[in-house]
């Protein structure tokens, strides 16, 4: 009687997980109708399968070059963060009853509470200033700076709890401090790299104010503000519309389904510290 | 010897200090000033008009709706994440085949961009031929319009809202019931705590550093939003941030935009304190 109680439990559960998703069902299996198979039946398989959406909606909203220019922004400021991050939070970890070292920390921790907002409006002054607007470093500097506080925060952390005597080691084999850093220390940091990289470079590469306004309308979009700008000049092509959508999320569809785990824990404990 | 230390640190703190410096610091600095100026964001000459624009916001017609439009959000979304979450939560925190699809099923569209879930919902919610109004007709009622008026946009984007980020806040409140032992439960048993008392009494309150997290994290997103509402409902309905960013770049009125995201990152801090408060005095020891 129980273990029923339990299936019938699970069935509902599975039935309602279905029911969840029947968005992104309807998404995949339109991009692959003809619009009057749309209209006519959305939510059937398709009737006569076409791939021509994907066809139209690459050449048109030029899904290449996006990917490519996404690709770029998101890795290039990613390594930037991994790089700064974990080399300020070292010394701040390990000096952490000095004054000096306390407020430094305070000082960088402060920019996790400042909404990107905040920063962005200004930014496109500083940024014109540095002749650094609608290009790639612009951005890149920008997403550096913003996130440079989560980044140290989780460094810091996770660097606290590596014990002093690996350094030690270290020192004694006469080394200095950046060959410590970087062969010692730094490989041991990739469970908190693993998730710097998962939580920052999802939000990147799914950013879109930003990216809208210090890139520009121009060129070099990325595939939010690039599919975003390419649907509203075909609105109700909704065949085409959901081919744009599927190319957006299919490089982090893809991953995800690789690696659920480190998906999931990453961006809660990201979330959760930051 | 020490000076060398010293020096050494510095190396590794000074890269991502400047980059600090200048990216973050620097423009926090420039609004603080800007919002004290009638400053358009071109041209080269501007007065520094003290705190008018901080009175000036709150008879503004225009911002008092974006706040409006920015509760309704904040506050359907963060009840959704934080009562509808920690039942699923609960359904789901056990082991097995069944249960881990129906996590990785949850958890999916908070990988999405806002821009794509906010593309496929303006699909699903049309009045003419979208799928919700196509399975309402189909089983015999009205279409309903979901955008048939301000108040109606705002629910129908905090729904979607709720949609892309519930998995996010249920994965975390499955993590926190993990880490509540499971004798706490058996003993509760033996007590002849029934699952409501036992979720009453021993899941709730051991639950509260998780509510703590979550539902600081589902009010600052809440109030920070921008991304659903812009692509949902262009020129139609505005939250506090997309009120400021047209202010700033589309009616260049830089220093009028500045004091109204100063306002609202004040308010964020001052509610996450007084959230913080608040829970802190539910939190129990065991």
């Amino acid at each position: 009687m129980n273990k029923l109680l339990v299936n019938v439990k699970k069935f509902f559960l599975i039935v309602f997980s279905i029911i969840y998703l029947i968005p992104l069902y309807a998404a995949i299996v339109n991009s692959v109708k003809k619009y009057e198979d749309i209209i006519k039946s959305p939510l059937a398989l398709p009737e006569n399968f076409t791939l021509e959406n994907f066809k139209l909606a690459y050449i048109r909203a030029n899904i290449g070059s996006l990917y490519f220019n996404s690709f770029i922004i998101t890795s290039i400021s990613l390594l930037l963060i991994v790089f700064l991050a974990s080399m300020l939070a070292y010394p701040i970890a390990r000096n952490k009853n000095n004054v000096k070292y306390k407020i430094l920390y305070i000082f960088i921790l402060c920019g996790m509470m400042v909404p990107p907002q905040v920063v962005l409006i200004p930014s496109i002054k500083t940024l014109k200033f540095l002749n650094l607007l609608n290009t790639f470093p612009g951005i890149i500097f920008f997403y550096a700076g913003t996130y440079l506080s989560i980044g140290m925060f989780l460094y810091t952390a996770f660097i606290k709890t590596i014990p002093t005597s690996i350094e030690e080691s270290g020192i004694i084999d006469g080394a200095n401090k950046y060959t410590i850093f970087y062969k010692l220390i730094f490989p041991l940091l990739k469970p908190c790299t693993a998730t710097v990289v998962i939580f920052l470079g999802m939000w990147i590469w799914n950013d879109f104010l930003p990216p809208m306004y210090i890139l520009g309308s121009h060129k070099g979009r990325t595939i939010t503000t690039g599919i975003y700008s390419a649907i509203g000049t075909f609105t109700t092509q909704w065949n085409i519309v959901f081919a744009c959508v599927i190319l957006a999320s299919l490089p982090i569809i893809i991953l995800y389904l690789f690696m659920q785990k480190q998906f999931q824990s990453g961006l809660t404990a990201g979330a959760i510290k930051g | 010897m020490k000076k060398k230390l010293e020096l050494e640190n510095l190396t590794f703190i000074m890269p991502g200090f400047l980059i600090y410096l200048v990216f973050m610091f620097v423009p926090i600095a420039l609004c603080l000033f800007y919002s004290l100026t009638n400053w358009d964001g071109i041209s080269s000459s501007y007065k520094i008009i003290g705190l008018r624009n901080f009175s000036r916001i709150f008879s503004d017609v225009s911002f008092l709706e974006s706040v409006k439009v920015t509760i309704i959000v904040t506050l359907t979304t963060s009840i959704i994440y934080n009562t509808l979450g920690i039942a699923t939560a609960a359904l789901l925190n056990y082991a097995g085949r069944a249960y881990n699809f129906c996590k990785s099923a949850v958890f999916l569209p908070a990988i999405l961009s806002p821009v794509v879930v906010s593309f496929i919902w303006a699909y699903m919610t049309q009045t003419d031929g979208g799928i919700i109004n196509h399975i309402i007709t189909a089983v015999g009622m009205g279409p309903i319009d979901f955008f048939a008026s301000k108040d109606a946009i705002a629910f129908t984007v905090s729904g979607v809202i709720a949609w892309a980020a519930f998995g996010f806040f249920t994965t975390v409140y499955i993590a926190a019931l993990k880490t509540i032992p499971n004798e706490l439960y058996e003993s509760a048993k033996i007590d002849g705590a029934g699952i409501f008392k036992q979720f009453r009494n021993v899941t709730l309150p051991l639950l509260t550093p998780g509510i703590t997290v979550n539902t600081i994290l589902s009010v600052t997103w809440g109030l920070k939003q921008y991304d659903f509402i812009k692509v949902m409902a262009p020129n139609t309905v505005q939250t506090v941030t997309v009120n400021a960013i047209e202010r700033a770049f589309d009616y260049n009125m830089m220093g009028y935009s500045s004091s109204i995201v100063l306002v609202l990152f004040v308010s964020i801090v001052v509610i996450s304190l007084i959230q913080i408060f608040i829970m802190k005095k539910f939190e129990v020891e065991y």
